[in-house]
């Protein structure tokens, strides 16, 4: 029971719904956003941003967003296929 | 050749600008727009960061049922039942967003439903008040700006902006932004505040200030004028404009009190050239002249505020046009003479 409410509760936490992941693009360059679940964070690719998702809730305001600065954060394009719809 | 080749590269580099700003755009008017949208984009006239935070107190600080801002959101939906389509997905954006989701009651039958605004307070306020009325929409909530819209081209059928457009720095582009974000025959509903709002509080703050300080810095924005508003809705490229005004005369017992109403709805100063000190005697002259040149005979002072109500589509083949100039068979002439001989 612990466990169940546990998981819903990440599940809860993490990640965004469909209907958000099929319409949200990255505001600055309108290209499609990856999540990524090791930080929580929607990455526009195009320009090596991330996005914050807070309590479920991406933050798409351009001064939240923070620019990825190693090439080890951006994961190779194989990778993102699952979790990015567009 | 030399002048040819740079002429091509600028022209190239000017390409590729405005294709960053509006990809994928296949009419003329999206580049000349774009590329208008980034020449104002340099103009900041408004401090977006404050009223960010503004908004943030705002949330924090709302009445649970303001009647002007419940009046305005309420017009605003009426004009849903005046469409016969449907509108499964919708975006309510910026404003009173709170309002226009609480008075929704199942119009326009939305189905999805996505709420922005720039202020996560207010966003998390809006995700709290889950009522009964709207559960069979699925409602998703975003923290987004509407200068910077992060919404996929052609994927809404509805984008509702109930009080918050004024305050972009770019509102044609904003407006560009909810077109593309827009399906084909998508319907666009946005209010926004005119030029005669608030204008006691205008005329009494630049008296108190010339009459305290000798001189006078903007306490009220600049704000959108009615002829503004059909150019705004042309310029963004929607198709059939409508816009119609209404002005809302709300009465305070003091000025102080109208200064708290606008801290509750997030509507307070938040111009980037804005004079950050008040001083205590400025601001109570300022309430003393407000009411000596405005109150009425029952003591209370009234507020005007103006809402400039603004509907557009995004164009679609099945919508109606005007013909062609010079495509016409019939002349006037023929029809004056079949009309104008009877009488």
């Amino acid at each position: 029971m612990v466990r169940f409410s546990r998981a819903l509760l990440k599940e809860a936490r993490n990640g965004i719904n469909k209907t958000l992941s099929e319409i949200l693009v990255c505001p600055l360059s309108k290209q499609p956003l990856r999540y990524c679940e090791e930080t929580n964070s929607l990455v526009s690719d195009a320009i090596g941003v991330s996005y914050p998702i807070k309590d479920g809730i991406p933050c798409l305001v351009p001064r939240d967003g923070k620019i990825i600065e190693t090439d080890e954060d951006i994961k190779p394009d194989g990778a993102s296929d699952s979790s990015a719809k567009n | 050749m030399k002048g040819l080749s740079l002429c091509r590269k600028s022209s190239l580099v000017f390409l590729r600008r405005a294709y960053a700003f509006v990809p994928s755009s296949s009419f003329c008017t999206d580049n000349n727009s774009s590329n208008d949208g980034l020449q104002n984009s340099r103009v900041k006239i408004f401090d977006r960061h404050l009223k960010r935070k503004q908004r943030d107190r705002a949330a924090w600080l709302m009445r649970p049922n303001d009647s002007f801002v419940d009046a305005v959101a309420d017009n605003l939906l009426d004009r849903l039942e005046d469409c016969k389509r449907t509108f499964p997905t919708a975006l309510f954006m910026g404003g009173s967003l709170e309002a226009v989701k609480r008075l929704l009651c199942g119009r326009g039958s939305i189905e999805k439903l996505i709420m922005m605004d720039m202020s996560y307070d207010m966003i998390k306020l809006c995700e709290d008040a889950k009522e009964d009325a709207n559960k069979n929409i699925e409602t998703s909530f975003i923290v987004g700006d509407e200068e910077f819209l992060p919404i996929k081209e052609s994927s809404l059928d509805l984008v509702i902006s109930c009080l918050g457009l004024h305050w972009t720095n770019d509102l044609p582009g904003a407006m560009i932004q909810c077109r593309l974000a827009l399906k084909p025959d998508g319907l666009f509903l946005g209010a926004i505040l005119g030029g005669e709002t608030l204008k006691e509080l205008r005329i009494a703050c630049t008296v108190a200030q010339m009459e305290r300080e000798g001189g006078i810095s903007p306490r009220v924005s600049p704000l959108a004028q009615v002829r503004d508003a059909g150019n705004l809705l042309t310029r963004a490229g929607l198709a059939l404009p409508g816009v119609d005004v209404d002005e809302y005369v709300v009465r305070y017992r003091s000025a102080l009190e109208l200064i708290e109403h606008l801290r509750a709805m997030g509507e307070t100063n938040a111009l980037l050239q804005r004079n950050t000190i008040l001083k205590r005697e400025t601001a109570l002259a300022t309430a003393a002249i407000y009411d000596s040149m405005f109150a009425a005979e029952d003591g209370t002072i009234p507020a005007t505020f103006q809402v400039i109500y603004m509907t557009g589509w995004r164009e679609h083949p099945s919508q109606q046009k005007a013909k062609r100039r010079g495509s016409a068979t019939i002349s006037f002439k023929d029809i004056q003479e079949q009309f104008g001989s009877g009488s």
